[in-house]
């Protein structure tokens, strides 16, 4: 690794704090700065003459050539259903002239090489693994293609115009003659390594924009792809864990003695989080688990209920106008002057993530190393929670990753690594703890609640003058930097974790840290050409734990100002798309995607009677889209019939997976905006499974036709960008149907 | 107890007078250690645990063993005949159908049973088997179609089989 890594951290305080810039919440319009450094180079790429005795060329650490031809590809951005294992695996394929389907994909384990170099933390989130791998991935292939290629012309003894590489072959063009890379591996890594490989251009790319299989559907419809939840380690034993019923109780006592007896139970052990049991089977477990009985105090601090967080949101919000986010012309000026002003509330509940895939982990800690199977969107993160709760640094933890049944941001918080490690070390051997469903929804970090206080003026000629955002939430960085910050400086002692948190947390905002941008993230870039914007934060946090949340702040943000832009234009007295249409001069490439979605979509098309349209559309992570939907209302519930989707993300890698990523979050976010809601009563969680958290279904699915923008910018992400402008574009619809405003998420007719 | 899985005679060693109330899905996961059948809910609400038994789609989380003594269990692991997949499985790929994936198992369990008793389903029919299964990555409008598909690949197959016979 860089010699930073064996810097002493108390002597080199302000390299550290150099280094903790490139943290977690890095906006992606200053990813490029802070870039950890893959530039285009073959040194970049870190390419080594590793050969093994076998004569495999571990060409660096994603790529090996095996002598057998396998060409073998560790994936650094974990696969949770958004594409990675197709799409990176795609960009190695085109640039090593090799099929995708002949790259053997392996999830990476935790190391800093892998580490994801927008957030300097091997994190999967934010959309930005394509955006991140884009040239890394390239790199890498077309720096192994030509040091294979130079061997060739060693072999042949021909100038390498005499050669051609395809199918994971070098052939000779004037005699036909053929040789693998394989053979080639050995001779390849004595090659000089390309300072400036060549990579494809666009015009001549077989598999960038043509590729539509995924590469792991077979693995996936047999039954065959690995979750964490499927780990097998010979030994395992099970653990389930009985935690507290209210937000911060504390654990008072246990009869956990009294199950001793009870068929296949080994062990009762207290945690950090609870009482664990420990059987020969899962089930075991749980039967046992009925007759444990704890009792636990009551936090004070709990929180009330749902209601009583509202209004402690707008307590704080009177109190307190907020740090200024945006503060473009002058607002007081735009009332003084304004012919109506407009005053409303907006507001947005907890949810949970509800992966399909329960959390899980299973871990084996021992004396000298630790090893922890499981589903996880940032490994580091996860040896620091390994090393916290045993006596082993975080070189010691290896992570073998595997498929992801979910992510929507709920496995970047890794509290359930770090309760099967904890348990592991305290009972010995390889433990396996499952969680159930309803331990799922209940102890999830949610998306934050937020309330909305918004202002617009119109002034004398009917034109929008001023437009005035505070936003009230928590901050997530709160929550996430305690395990977070560690994991970038894994060479710092132990003692240091909570030290490295706290100045994460206090420095946020200042030149030291980037500020936590996700309460406010898609209402500070506010793209409508309005003279005077304000846009501010309130901080609030109600101690509920939160987390990112497929499209984070972006959530939130574009259900209220694309919900109030919906409102100003009605105001202004024209319709949804036309008025954004005219405010939207500067930012062509959200203008398009609305004007594709309102062509295709036949926005203002006389509709069947009952039935109304609504449209909005939304940047996030770099990626522009517009929705147009089309709702009825049936026996007092809204049905989302049909919905367009425009998509502008630039390059597009697998056209396929862009379409799937979008029907995905059109599903995620018309069930948040329909159903989605948690809360709370005397601090505990009053949902618990599908039935009383519910998930939109098969029968209220709407029809989903997605329009592809063609581009020739980078390509940006689609994991998430599909989801924002979904709420808002039925809120609009909704405004068309029952003639109301809906300001408060989940929609309710009555 | 014994079962028939996957056309396969398996002796389970449990006592079917204090264990019989364990869910068939774990008997499948931990105890024969097949791990295709997931867990999602354990109360039935979800579908990732569905299997056939007997040809018709179950949830295996609610399913205690002391029911299904020494009846048939089909698994997604026995879906596909050898090499030679399933309809439901090839339509599935056809059309992109797996995101994160980890329903699927499920949904194709209640596709292939809805197939096997409605080899020509209409929109309704379809909704009305698979509602029951969520996918949390909203596949759905995939799965219809690549069920609809899966039909008519079926019934060209069977048209196909009749004409070889006579």
């Amino acid at each position: 690794m860089t010699d930073s890594s064996k810097l002493n951290l108390s002597n080199n305080i302000s390299s550290m704090m150099t280094s903790r810039r490139q943290l977690i919440k890095v906006s992606a319009a200053a990813a490029g700065s802070f870039s950890l450094g893959f530039a285009l180079t073959g040194c970049a790429t870190q390419t080594s003459r590793d050969v093994s005795e076998q004569g495999a060329w571990a060409a660096n650490a994603w790529l090996t050539i095996e002598p057998d031809n396998r060409i073998r590809f560790v994936l650094d951005r974990v696969e949770m259903g958004q594409g990675t294992y197709t799409g990176i695996t795609t960009l190695l394929a085109e640039e090593l002239h090799v099929t995708p389907e002949d790259i053997e994909v392996e999830f990476a384990p935790a190391a800093q090489v892998y580490r994801n170099p927008d957030y300097g933390l091997q994190m999967t989130g934010g959309s930005n693994s394509m955006s991140s791998s884009w040239m890394q991935i390239r790199s890498v292939g077309a720096t192994a293609r030509e040091m294979i290629m130079a061997a060739a012309s060693e072999v042949f003894q021909v100038p390498e115009s005499h050669l051609s590489a395809d199918a994971a072959h070098i052939v000779h063009s004037a005699s036909g003659k053929k040789l693998t890379y394989g053979s080639l591996a050995k001779l390849a890594a004595k090659q000089d390594i390309p300072s400036e490989p060549t990579l494809t251009a666009p015009e001549a790319f077989k598999y960038i924009g043509k590729q539509n299989k995924r590469l792991d559907s077979r693995l996936k419809v047999t039954g065959t792809a690995n979750y964490g939840i499927d780990a097998d380690i010979e030994g395992m034993r099970y653990a389930v864990v009985s935690r507290a019923p209210t937000i911060g109780a504390e654990l008072v006592s246990h009869n956990g003695e009294a199950l001793a007896k009870e068929p296949g139970v080994e062990a009762v052990v207290e945690i950090a989080s609870g009482v664990a049991i420990v059987a020969n089977s899962y089930w075991r477990a749980r039967k046992a688990e009925e007759k444990l009985k704890v009792e636990w105090k009551q936090d004070p601090e709990a929180p009330e209920s749902t209601q009583a967080i509202f209004d402690y949101y707008r307590a704080q919000a009177a109190e307190d106008s907020g740090s200024s986010i945006r503060s473009d012309g002058d607002f007081d000026d735009a009332v003084e002057s304004a012919s109506k002003v407009l005053d409303v509330e907006y507001q947005a509940p907890f949810l949970a993530h509800s992966t399909m895939e329960p959390m899980n982990c299973t871990a084996h800690i021992q004396e000298d190393r630790a090893d922890i199977w499981t589903s996880t969107q940032a490994s580091d993160v996860a040896q620091v929670v390994v090393a916290k709760v045993t006596d082993l640094s975080i070189s010691d933890v290896t992570i073998h990753n595997q498929f992801i049944g979910g992510g929507f941001g709920r496995r970047l918080s890794q509290d359930f690594v770090g309760e099967a490690a904890e348990i592991s070390n305290k009972v010995g051997g390889v433990i396996k703890l499952v969680w159930s469903r309803e331990e799922d929804t209940q102890n999830d970090f949610f998306r934050p609640a937020s309330l909305h206080r918004l202002r617009a003026t119109i002034d004398a000629g009917g034109k929008v003058s001023g437009w005035d955002h505070q936003i009230v939430c928590p901050e997530i960085l709160d929550w996430f930097v305690w395990d977070a910050a560690p994991a970038m400086f894994p060479w710092a002692p132990k003692f240091m974790y909570p030290m490295l948190g706290k100045v994460g947390q206090i420095t946020a905002g200042t030149p030291i840290t980037p500020a936590d941008t996700s309460p406010y993230e898609g209402a500070n870039n506010l793209p409508y050409a309005i003279p005077s914007i304000d846009v501010r934060h309130t901080k609030a946090d109600a101690g509920v734990p939160v987390s990112y949340w497929r499209s984070v702040g972006h959530s939130h943000n574009a259900f209220v100002t694309e919900g109030f832009i919906d409102e100003l234009a009605t105001e202004s007295g024209k319709d949804a798309y036309t008025f954004r249409r005219e405010l939207l001069a500067d930012s062509p490439r959200l203008k398009r995607v609305l004007d594709e979605v309102a062509k295709k979509g036949q926005w203002g098309r006389s509709t069947e009677p009952g039935v109304f349209q609504g449209i909005a559309a939304h940047k996030s992570f770099g990626t522009y889209v517009a929705e147009l939907v089309e709702l009825k209302i049936e026996h007092g519930q809204i049905r989302v019939l049909k919905v367009v989707c425009a998509v502008d993300c630039g390059l597009v890698v697998n056209p396929d997976i862009v379409r799937m990523q979008m029907e995905s979050c059109v599903i995620f976010g018309v069930t948040a905006a329909l159903y989605g809601e948690i809360t709370i009563e005397n601090g505990a969680i009053q949902q618990s499974n599908f039935h009383d958290y519910e998930m939109l279904r098969m029968d209220k699915s709407p029809k989903i036709e997605t329009i592809i923008v063609a581009s020739k910018e980078s390509p940006t992400g689609v994991g998430e960008p599909g989801l924002p402008p979904i709420a808002p574009a039925i809120a609009c619809a909704l405004f068309a149907a029952t003639g109301k405003r809906h300001r408060s998420l989940p929609f309710k007719l009555s | 107890m014994q079962i028939k899985l996957n056309g396969q005679i398996i002796d389970l060693n449990l006592d079917l007078d204090t264990e019989g109330d364990m869910p068939l899905l774990w008997a499948i996961r931990d105890e024969i250690g097949l791990k295709g059948t997931k867990f999602g809910c354990g109360k039935g609400l979800c579908g990732a645990c569905t299997v056939h038994l007997n040809g018709v789609a179950i949830r295996s989380c609610i399913t205690p063993i002391a029911a299904i003594d020494g009846q048939s269990i089909t698994t997604i692991e026995g879906l596909a005949d050898g090499d030679k997949l399933h309809a439901v499985q090839e339509s599935w790929m056809a059309h992109n159908v797996p995101q994160c994936g980890y329903c699927q198992s499920g949904q194709l369990m209640s596709a292939s049973a809805l197939l096997a008793s409605n080899p020509n389903p209409n929109d309704d029919d379809i909704d009305a088997a698979m509602s029951g299964n969520i996918c949390r990555c909203g596949t759905y409008p995939r799965i219809k179609a690549a069920i609809k598909d899966a039909a008519k690949q079926t019934q060209a197959g069977l048209d196909l089989a009749y004409e070889v016979k006579v």
